[in-house]
């Protein structure tokens, strides 16, 4: 997408009017569809859909040994994937500074034991755990990748249910674990302390919120904070141009209050999701 | 694991409760996303596909492979990590994708119409979300509704799909992933129903030749099949469209 | 419709997969009922004709049958009584899924349509399909499909009424609720009219003694007892072998001990059965035993009075704790997965009433109570008696009749015993697989010759035993130039007839080979072609499948051919005739002349077969003459062997391995091979030890040095010891075995017993099915036949080894098990004094063999478990002396021989010594009639003699 100066300058009044060229204010979203237990094989799933952005997750688990300097805890991995469905630029090996940037800034999100305790996803001390694989797929890209992603692993993970381990024998260097068989009889994990990503857009003097793919093009400067449990987890600068210290202040304050308003939709939303019987998926 | 089981057994039901020569439940879309020229999603079983369609527009990157006479199809096949029963380690890139990557271009190159389109390049994305068993004839079928989403002028539809051979005599319509696994040949055909005419064929596992023709048949049934359910799609996305601009309550 | 079920799975390498399948509702799916109008017509054998008639309804009616039913009641199933019965596809899925043989056995009824039977897939029908709730046991949710499937047909058909049975009381209480009109199996069949016969073969699994009764045996432990206490080592898991000898003591094979571990006492055994897996406790070591060499038998009448098992086992008890070199020891606290099979045996006679206990033939299995109201009958009768239950309370398991076999002590009754002893199949050939033969009369067509190479002008001719009508080899010999010589051998061509696939093919496949009892020959393919169309009579033309070698005079093969022929054998002759006419110098014509050629180059094959370290060994081996009128044994012998036997079976080995060279070559990976492993060299240590003490040194390092010992073990004063040598020898070795060439290492294709690297079968197809396989093979390489499937697949192969390899022990088993019976039926009432050779020596008794009649019998010194007062063992140089006659292995006796008929079922030779002759011990000889004399001074003692199928 390519903008004349005189779209660019549209854009900036509009949100120096507090009145956005789609009609938002500054701090808005624009309407997003999330499904959860979408991948019926996966162990959790859903899918987010903001605007034009679609983003699909997936949860697999797999039996693992820690990490010999952390034998309490389990593991946790992200794996982006930019599908050339979105656009042919991501095709062959060309999504991969994109997948890497977000996968690498996830983890780092969800690093903190405060925000996702791995020690509950520990079989036996220093011999096995389960390792999450939170697998994302980048299906549509229509601006505000980071905030789509973070909703939908949130709520991916929301969806999870780990398989109870009835008993685990150790004999020798083998171990024999059994796990239960029945899908009802699961863990769910504990995914409020989870972060949510707000891209703080800097548009003219003002911090607009999910900019749209034209907005991003005005942007000069925009901050991904992370925000997990009223605190920040991770905060980073994105974009080509520099921001003072005093916008940053005010980007933080900002992203900081949408984010804790976003997670207090989030919740309520998949608190009331009912389990349906035919997932509607793609085909709706 | 495969000594108990049978492939059909013997009151005719499969493991799924199929007969012999029903297809699994097909349900599809198309224009599921805005971005591409058109996109369509299909389920077959439970296999899922997204297509997504991009073009024609100019040879992007290596202008040298553009052709005077015809458009060069791109095609990609990808599948999502988490889209099979263990999770695999990356979605592309490794052999079976790449062959699948390049049967999916012969048969589509088969059935677009490239002459009017030279010097062009059409992309053709698809992407797999649930491995179930026959996904090279779901994309192809997926790939079929995304072109005809993007408009792009076919010569017909190329559908495709597999067959087998049960307890040695019976064949078998499209083959679910449970039924891969017990074994037993498998045969994959595309094929442009309305003429009948087979665009890609190929073999998997020991086939003995006296089966080949009657299998083959059963392949060519389920194509022609699976054509008619396309067309049905078509037809009534064509309406909802047409429709939401008021445009079909003209006729 | 279509909806899906989710389960997770562990996988191969560990981890936990969420698997997701689907499961397809149809509407097209039909009750099968004739009467029925809604449904689509399916082929249905649900008849309104047939009536089911008990007493309780007065109403024709039709049956649905809950899975304990067909687990548990197969026997009366398989009566011919009940008709019109639904079988649901969850208890079809079920019955799969718990017992693979119940299910086939269930199959076979379903298929039969004069039964009645209908499987409705109500799984997949919209009606009755339901889906598991959660936290939902499957066992309820199979319980809940099939009573919906029940109210299901109330609802659909009106008209008709629907019995469910059922065994699980729960189940039945529920479905009474549900309007389903219920029953147990007990009460259905009781209230049978004419239901005599059905009773006695009901299931006794439910049955309850009165509360009062005192448990005989301790609890099991619970299944998740056993597993957690398995896998934390507290117990071990391990297969139970009763004792033949004494029915208080078992030994279980755990894998992780070398020893056995010995179990005693009721307590001890705790209702194990011999066959099954068990959990089991180990004691500590002080309270470890010694295996007893006591015998104990059960002597208990019918009740649960358990007084003489507790005298007994404090006999055993006594017996087993005063000695040293205490073994392992431990009891039995659960049965992981019992073996129970169906028994051969008798009634135990002097019990009156409806309770009657079972002696199966076979001793490692304890008696059966079963129920019968026709004991009077049964007593005279072979019975096969199949267990139940074994509730702690009872002192035997609880079974019930199955069928009777015929009366005791009949020939047909005794093979029919051995037959089903070891599983043989041994039934009437079906319709479908005679509908696979040709139609007679046949001819050679047109087609025919130009597709295979006529050798009607060659003199072939075969050599077989007497009586032979199955013969599968024929042979020729030419001077093609002065140098060299072409030999055939010409092979029945079976594969020709048996096209892979069919009925007849698979049939053959099962029975995997022709078994030979004494008066009966069970065959691997109808008659017509065994004994007529592929058998290659004098004076037929016949199609053969041949293998042409050139050799020189030295019997060096300068080049081999394979093709499919035709044939005219000039003239089937017997090992005997062949021999007369090589010995009698005046016949002069070819047959004649090549016959002699053969011999010829037989002797020179054999020779360098030998300098490579073939081995020759030995078993006794004997013919019995049967009465051709009375069926009865006129005379048992040892079979004779001429120089022709040994030239037949060198070509025909030669054969067998250039084939496997040649099919190996161009099928790497789905050969069918025979290989006969190199036996460890423990086997060897009894053959060793007997050498030593008789001053010879058996080498057994190899296969060459053995054979090399073997020939050196000769002493002139006792010619048939090097017999002896190699009649041990022969019980050191392992089975030869089928393979598939894909499934070993080349260097485990060795046949130790021949000494060649590659081996097969393909010169006895008539009554071996790997040759049909073999010749199949052989066939596409010649380009005479296509190949199909399961013939280029490594595993289906392999599978069709392991079935081969079973039935091939097992008929050797039969064949063995025949000539017993038929040897003790021959000297019932008879006293006999023979010559024989002591085997083995014992602490309190000798091991004598008889080679007249093969028999290889035990000559007790003294009772079981003592030592006699008479002779003197001296365990160092294995001998029995007695004053001055002491008794090495392997030296010369005289016996008298008679038969112990005291138990029907066991019947025993039972020996006295004669010579050399011991005070207070021996007993003088009888007269001889002359006749005996002459036969007896000429007991052939050095004849060496291969048992040729052995390869």
């Amino acid at each position: 997408m390519a903008l004349c100066e005189a779209e660019k300058t549209f854009v900036l009044h509009g949100v120096e009017e507090n009145f956005r060229i789609d009609g938002r204010e500054r701090e808005d979203y624009r309407p997003m569809e999330l499904e959860t237990n979408i991948v019926s094989h996966a162990f959790g799933s859903a899918r987010l859909r903001l605007a034009n952005t679609d983003v699909l997750v997936a949860v697999k688990i797999e039996v693992d040994v820690p990490y010999p300097e952390r034998p309490r805890e389990g593991k946790l991995e992200f794996f982006v994937d930019c599908s050339a469905n979105a656009t042919p630029d991501f095709e062959g090996r060309g999504g991969e500074d994109l997948a890497v940037e977000i996968s690498n800034s996830l983890a780092g999100a969800y690093r903190s034991p405060e925000v996702f305790d791995l020690t509950k996803l520990c079989i036996l001390k220093g011999r096995k755990c389960w390792k999450i694989f939170v697998d994302i797929l980048l299906l549509e890209c229509g601006g505000n990748l980071y905030d789509a992603v973070s909703i939908a692993v949130k709520a991916a993970l929301w969806d999870t249910r780990i398989p109870l381990v009835k008993s685990v024998t150790v004999d020798g260097n083998n171990i024999d674990m059994e796990v239960s068989e029945e899908l009802h009889d699961c863990q769910k994990l504990d995914v409020t302390g989870a972060p949510i990503m707000v891209t703080v857009c800097k548009i003219g003097e003002q911090c607009i919120v999910d900019p749209s793919a034209a907005e991003e093009l005005c942007s000069v400067g925009a901050l991904v904070i992370s925000v997990s449990r009223n605190k920040f987890s991770t905060i980073l600068q994105t974009g080509s141009g520099s921001l003072h210290p005093q916008t940053l202040l005010e980007c933080l304050q900002t992203g900081h209050k949408v984010a804790q308003r976003l997670h207090d939709a989030l919740i309520e939303t998949l608190v009331d999701i009912k389990p349906s019987e035919n997932s509607v998926g793609f085909l709706r | 694991m495969s000594k108990n089981r049978e492939l059909l057994s013997k009151i005719g039901l499969r493991l799924d409760g199929r007969r012999a020569d029903e297809l699994r439940r097909i349900r599809c879309k198309l224009g599921v996303f805005t971005e591409p020229d058109g996109s369509a999603y299909l389920e077959q079983g439970l296999t899922k596909i997204l297509a997504a369609v991009y073009g024609p527009h100019q040879v992007r990157g290596n202008r040298s492979k553009a052709q005077h006479d015809a458009a060069v199809v791109n095609c990609q096949f990808s599948m999502a990590v988490f889209s099979t029963g263990e999770r695999k380690r990356r979605p592309r890139g490794d052999r079976k994708s790449t062959e699948i990557s390049i049967h999916l271009r012969q048969a589509l190159t088969a059935a677009i119409k490239t002459e009017l389109y030279p010097w062009s390049q059409i992309d053709v994305y698809v992407e797999v979300l649930h491995a179930d068993g026959g996904i090279y004839p779901a994309c192809v079928n997926a790939a079929t509704l995304a072109l005809i989403d993007a408009g792009i002028p076919l010569k017909e539809y190329v559908c495709a799909c597999t067959a087998s051979l049960a307890n040695n005599d019976v064949p078998m319509l499209d083959i679910s992933h449970q039924e891969e696994i017990i074994g037993g040949p498998t045969l994959t055909v595309a094929a442009l129903p309305m003429s009948g005419k087979i665009v890609l064929m190929e073999m998997s596992q020991r086939f003995h030749v006296d089966h080949l023709q009657k299998v083959l048949e059963k392949a060519l049934q389920g194509c022609r099949d699976i054509k008619h359910i396309l067309d049905e799609a078509v037809k009534s996305h064509i309406q909802d469209v047409g429709s939401s601009t008021g445009w079909a309550n003209t006729t | 419709m279509f909806t899906t079920k989710s389960f997770i799975k562990k996988n191969k390498v560990g981890n936990y997969l969420k698997h997701v399948r689907e499961h397809y509702i149809r509407d097209d799916i039909a009750c099968g009922l004739q009467e029925c109008e809604s449904c689509f017509p399916v082929e249905s054998f649900l008849s309104p004709d047939h009536e089911n008639k008990c007493a309780l309804f007065e109403f024709n009616h039709y049956i649905i049958l809950d899975t304990n039913v067909i687990l548990d009641q197969m026997d009366i199933l398989e009566e011919s009584i009940l008709g019109n019965v639904i079988i649901l596809h969850t208890v079809l899925k079920e019955v799969k899924h718990r017992s693979l043989p119940m299910y086939k056995r269930l199959y076979n009824i379903i298929d039969n349509p004069s039964r009645h039977f209908y499987v409705f897939i109500n799984d997949h029908h919209k009606g009755t399909y339901l889906q598991q709730k959660e936290a939902e046991l499957v066992n309820d949710y199979n319980d809940r499909c099939i009573r919906a499937a029940c109210s299901w047909y109330i609802n659909h058909a009106p008209k008709c009424r629907f019995i469910f049975l059922t065994d699980d009381s729960a189940n039945r209480a529920k479905a009474l609720q549900e309007n389903i009109q219920s029953l147990s199996v007990s009460d259905y069949i009781t209230n049978l009219n004419n239901n005599s016969s059905l009773t006695d073969k009901l299931s006794r699994k439910d049955y309850h003694a009165k509360d009062a009764a005192k448990d005989v045996f301790p609890n099991h432990l619970t299944n998740v007892e056993l597993l957690t206490g398995i896998r934390e080592g507290r117990l071990l898991q391990g297969t139970f072998r009763a004792s033949r000898d004494n029915f208080l003591e078992g030994f279980v094979s755990v894998d992780s001990y070398e020893d056995q571990i010995i179990v005693q006492g009721r307590a001890g055994l705790n209702r194990a059965v011999d066959g099954d897996t068990v959990a089991l406790e180990l004691f500590r070591e002080d309270d470890w035993v010694c295996p007893s060499d006591i015998v104990l038998e059960d002597e208990g009448v019918e009740d649960e009075n358990v007084d003489d098992v507790i005298s007994k086992e404090n006999e055993l008890k006594r017996e087993t704790k005063k000695k040293r070199g205490a073994k392992p020891t431990g009891r039995v606290v659960g049965i992981i997965r019992r073996k129970w099979r169906q028994y051969c045996g008798i009634l135990q006679g002097g019990i009156d009433g409806v309770y009657q206990l079972f002696v199966p033939a076979d001793k490692s299995i304890p008696k059966i109570r079963v129920e019968t109201r026709q004991a009077e009958f049964l007593r005279t009768q072979k019975l096969i008696v199949t267990i139940d239950s074994w509730p702690k309370h009872s002192r035997y398991p609880h079974g019930h009749f199955v069928r009777a076999l015929g009366k005791i002590g009949d020939q047909s009754t005794e093979n029919e015993v051995i037959l089903l002893e070891h599983d043989v199949p041994h039934s009437q050939f079906s319709e479908e697989v005679l509908a696979c033969l040709p139609k007679m009369p046949w001819i050679i067509t047109d087609d025919d010759v130009t597709k295979r190479v006529d050798l009607r002008h060659l003199d072939i001719c075969s050599v077989d035993p007497p009586g032979c009508t199955d013969i599968d080899d024929a042979l020729h010999c030419r001077p093609i130039d002065p140098e060299k010589l072409e030999v055939g051998v010409h092979i029945a061509d079976v594969s020709h007839f048996i096209r892979p696939g069919t009925p007849l093919d698979r049939e053959a496949a099962s029975r995997a080979t022709t078994v030979y009892l004494v008066n009966n020959r069970i065959d691997m393919v109808p008659e017509l072609l065994s004994s007529n169309l592929c058998s290659l009579r004098g004076g037929e033309e016949r199609f053969a499948f041949s293998c042409i070698w050139e050799m020189d005079h030295n019997a060096n093969i300068l080049n081999v051919r394979f093709h499919k022929s035709i044939i005219k054998s000039r003239k089937a002759m017997t090992y005997e005739e062949a021999q007369l006419i090589i010995d009698d110098k005046t016949k002069q014509d070819s047959v004649a002349e090549s016959l002699r050629n053969l011999n010829k180059l037989a002797k020179i094959m054999k020779q360098r077969r030998l300098a490579n370290g073939a081995l020759v060994l030995a078993s006794p081996e004997v013919k019995i003459q049967m009465d051709s009128e009375t069926m009865e044994p006129l005379d048992v012998e040892v079979k004779k062997l001429f120089e022709t036997n040994s030239m037949i079976e060198e070509f025909m080995l030669q054969a067998n391995i250039s084939v496997a060279e040649k099919i190996l070559e161009v099928f790497p990976d789905c050969a069918m091979l025979r290989r006969h492993p190199v036996p460890p060299s423990l086997n060897f240590d009894p053959l060793v030890k007997a050498g030593r003490h008789l001053g010879f040194e058996i080498k057994v390092d190899s296969g060459k040095n053995l054979a090399k010992s073997l020939d050196e073990a000769i002493k002139k004063d006792n010619p048939y010891l090097n017999t002896m040598f190699r009649i041990l020898a022969t019980r050191c070795m392992l089975q030869a075995v089928y393979f598939a060439s894909g499934a070993f290492q080349k260097e485990d294709y060795y046949h130790y017993g021949l000494a060649v690297p590659l081996y097969t079968h393909f010169t006895s197809p008539i009554r071996r099915y790997a040759d049909i396989i073999v010749h199949r093979l052989l066939a596409v390489i010649c380009g005479s036949d296509a190949t199909y499937p399961d013939l280029l697949d490594k595993k289906k192969t392999t599978d069709l080894c392991q079935n081969l390899n079973y039935r091939n022990r097992m008929a050797q088993y039969a064949g063995r098990a025949s000539i017993a019976f038929n040897t003790h039926l021959f000297f019932k009432g008879k006293l006999q004094d023979e010559e024989g050779y002591v085997l083995y020596v014992r602490k309190n008794a000798l091991q004598i063999l008889i080679p007249r009649y093969g028999l290889e019998c035990t000559l007790f010194l003294a009772r079981k478990g003592e030592t006699s007062n008479i002779f003197e063992y001296n365990e160092e140089d294995q001998t029995q002396k007695a004053g001055d006659v002491v008794l090495h292995a392997f030296d010369p006796v005289v016996v008298r021989l008679t038969l112990d008929s005291n138990n029907i079922q066991h019947e025993k030779f039972v020996l006295q010594l004669v010579k050399p002759v011991v005070d207070n011990f021996s007993v003088p000889g009888i007269d001889q009639t002359d006749d005996n004399d002459k036969k007896r001074k000429s007991p052939e003692p050095d004849k060496k003699k291969r048992k040729k199928k052995k390869h």
